[in-house]
């Protein structure tokens, strides 16, 4: 089957990939497609800074400002920083807990192949008549209004990648209830799958609405109904509670998996055990639960009334202290420990300071009465780069050096690690500290340019400085990854020296079906404690025998591509109907459109009716074949 | 395509699980019973027009039993490793509760509180 010795044409590798439900192979589809976005949205973020950088500037028009403001957040937010963590979630969690897969391998491939489709169509929007243009969050009367096809590129895009999000979430829950190696009770687990787990938890309860409003929304854009049409008899409020009800847990669904990559890290280059696991757990679940029950403080302006606000002012404040639990149990992880500064303990070290500077601004806001100032103004701005940029982005860029060995059996170069993680802190900070007092000084976010001659000049300049430091800094990233993969210096197992967790008991690279046998777990940092007690070798919890792993299937790409040719016809259906909204009303018809809808959902389904109806019972690894794979390893030594 | 590999089961599993069968089987059906039966009281409460104000509560709280009854006895929710399951469900319901309520008031309603 899969064997990995013999070399591979060009043709098959990409064949392979297409085709792969290996959890380690679509980590690494998640990362690349996930990167490209994040590059794109960085692109994006530049053009911002660059058209900001002096008063009057008409480097972009207002018009295309707009749409470049959209696509950077509405990337960097469902098409970078997600399938990024999911690339690490998947990359670890199955080789924390001991499977040899996730729970639905054909589903994980499934996801995967929706997002990339989705973000693809998303940003095909620039090529075909205009990007959307009304924020991330597309609130309705703005998104209604939005002339040409912009919205709907939007709605359609991120439904498509919402369903591969709900489809990972769900298995991720899965894996993680049902495939636990014996002994892996839930307080032995990794706070890594912990906070997947919560995150997935979340996803599961958050996506529902979002789906459910860009339902609506599709509605309204493209079939003729009126949710949201005020003059028909809508609300277009109803599309920001929808939309808030999912997007306060979505930043959780980003920062609790990047504090479950800053926990293996603080511990592991400690050399210590993580200080309060417990606590840990127990306030992750808290800051999942809580996140469901303050989306409304992204609406305090939007006239709730005084009960309604104090409520959810209040629920926003309580979460400060599950938060404010963490931050002292990494500091006190940290405390004491023998600490080796890599370039991941050093973005560790360097989020601690820069999130609870995140976390007091968004306390903060937190005091409705105080937010009527803050509403709107580029306070807000900083506050949430400071907690997605300093906690989440840190936490990818600290988890890609962290696991690069375990995804790819080489080593990121340290010195040149160092080297953008200075540049990056630093521009980072002389990015978004000064924007807090553009706030404070009345400059509003969101417009396309400012005024001379009103104080903002030079702390705008500044910003943009610090935006191409930041800039520069992923440029020697990426120089960095390049030398390594051209370099492609193996390492062997447990390559940092003091893995923990069960993931670094693995040989480098890991085989695809990960443990020749599952092994026994006998504690929290289950690899520790055979290091410490016992010879370094995991105990296996079963004989050698045969076992079972899934096939390799295409559906998944075939499934995916129809939604995407069905997202075309919807798109364009409602172009130049009578009883269209005015936005397309004007547009040429396309009669062709209904036919490139039922073409895609046909082939969607037809897929879809393929694999219910068509058994495909997986293969047997056989018992010789891992024997011969163990004696290899022995023989190349560790 | 490999087969899947299975056991033959031994007799006296077999018997306990034909046992454990049989013992569902009655619940299902006195559970089921008592919801005919339940069903029937609120229909009948409906017919003999009792005053509004003790009907409404009554068939409020028989649904709310019903409702008991269809999670535990007919969507498996008593069945051990069902904990997780029944967590998640009772969160979500949480959560789509409270979504519920604030809609009625603060869009539906619509007058800020």
């Amino acid at each position: 089957m899969a064997s990995t010795a013999e070399k591979k044409g060009f043709w098959s590798v990409i064949w392979e990939y297409l085709t792969t439900v290996d959890h380690k192979k679509i980590a690494i589809l998640y990362l690349i497609a996930g990167g490209i976005f994040f590059l794109m949205g960085g692109i994006e973020a530049m053009l911002i800074r660059l058209q900001l950088a002096i008063p009057n500037n008409d480097f972009l028009s207002a018009g295309l400002f707009n749409e470049v403001l959209t696509m950077h957040g509405t990337t960097m937010i469902f098409l970078a920083a997600m399938p990024l963590l999911f690339a690490f979630m998947n990359a670890t969690v199955p080789l924390q807990i001991g499977a040899r897969d996730v729970a639905f391998p054909f589903l994980n491939s499934l996801g995967v192949w929706l997002f990339i489709f989705g973000g693809i169509f998303l940003n095909l929007s620039w090529v075909m008549g205009g990007a959307p243009d009304a924020g991330w969050t597309s609130y309705a009367s703005l998104a209604i209004d939005s002339p040409g096809h912009g919205i709907d590129f939007y709605a359609i895009g991120l439904q498509i990648t919402g369903f591969g999000t709900l489809i990972s979430g769900i298995n991720f829950i899965t894996t993680i209830i049902t495939m636990r190696a014996p002994g892996m009770t839930y307080m032995r687990m990794p706070l890594m799958t912990w906070t997947t787990l919560v995150a997935s938890v979340l996803i599961v309860f958050a996506f529902p609405p979002l789906t459910i409003g860009i339902f609506l929304l599709m509605f309204d854009r493209m079939f003729g109904s009126s949710f949201f049409l005020v003059e028909t008899g809508g609300n277009t409020i109803i599309w920001e509670h929808l939309f808030w009800i999912f997007g306060h847990p979505e930043v959780y669904i980003l920062i609790l998996p990047a504090f479950g990559i800053f926990s293996e890290i603080f511990s592991t280059f400690s050399r210590k055990r993580l200080f309060g696991y417990s606590a840990m757990v127990f306030a992750t679940v808290l800051i999942g639960f809580f996140g469901f029950m303050v989306w409304a403080h992204h609406m305090f302006t939007v006239g709730l009334g005084p009960t309604a606000n104090a409520i959810f002012a209040i629920a926003t404040m309580a979460i400060a202290v599950p938060t404010g639990i963490k931050i002292f149990n990494w500091i006190a992880t940290v405390w004491g420990g023998s600490i080796e500064f890599t370039t991941p303990m050093l973005y560790a070290l360097a989020f601690i300071p820069s999130f609870v500077m995140g976390g007091v601004t968004g306390v903060m806001q937190a005091a409705a009465p105080a937010d009527y100032q803050y509403h709107d103004s580029y306070f807000i701005v900083a506050h949430f780069h400071y907690v997605i940029v300093g906690g989440v982005v840190f936490g990818l860029l600290a988890g890609l050096h962290y696991y690069w060995p375990l995804m790819f059996a080489t080593m990121l170069n340290e010195t040149l690690g160092k080297i953008s993680f200075a540049l990056f802190v630093t521009g980072f900070h002389v990015t978004f500290l000064i924007q807090h007092f553009l706030g404070l000084w009345g400059m509003p976010r969101r417009v396309f340019t400012f005024l001379d001659g009103q104080g903002y000049n030079t702390a705008n300049l500044v910003s943009t400085i610090g935006a191409f430091m930041m800039a520069l800094a992923v440029i020697i990233l990426l120089v960095n990854i390049v030398m390594t993969v051209a370099q492609n210096k193996r390492v062997a197992r447990d390559p940092w020296g003091d893995g923990r967790t069960l993931e670094w008991s693995l040989p480098l690279p890991v085989p695809y079906y990960n443990f020749a046998q599952t092994p026994l777990i006998r504690g929290l940092d289950a690899y520790w404690i055979e290091k410490k007690e016992n010879n370094g070798q995991m105990l296996p919890a079963e004989s050698l025998d045969d076992f079972h792993m899934p096939n390799n299937s295409i559906l998944p790409f075939i499934i995916s591509a129809g939604l995407f040719i069905a997202g075309f016809g919807a798109l364009y259906l409602a172009s130049g109907r009578e009883w269209a909204i005015e936005a397309v009303s004007d547009l040429p018809q396309h009669p062709w459109a209904i036919w490139v809808l039922i073409t895609g959902l046909l082939i969607t389904f037809i897929s879809m009716g393929i694999r219910s109806w068509k058994d495909d019972l997986g293969y047997y690894v056989t018992k010789e074949e891992v024997l011969n794979d163990l004696e290899e390893q022995e023989r190349g030594g560790k | 395509m490999a087969e899947i590999k299975q056991e033959p089961m031994s007799q006296k599993k077999l018997e306990y699980i034909r046992r454990e069968r049989t013992k569902e089987m009655r619940l299902q059906l006195i559970s089921f019973a008592m919801m005919i039966f339940l069903t029937f009281i609120a229909f009948g409460l409906v017919a003999l027009d009792f005053d509004e104000a003790f009907v409404t509560p009554v068939v409020l709280g028989l649904a709310f039993l019903q409702v008991i009854l269809q999670f535990f006895y007919f969507m498996h929710m008593k069945d051990k490793g069902h904990e997780f399951i029944k967590l998640m469900m009772l969160v979500g319901m949480f959560f789509a509760i409270s979504f519920c309520v604030t809609f009625v008031y603060i869009v539906w309603i619509g007058a800020p509180i």
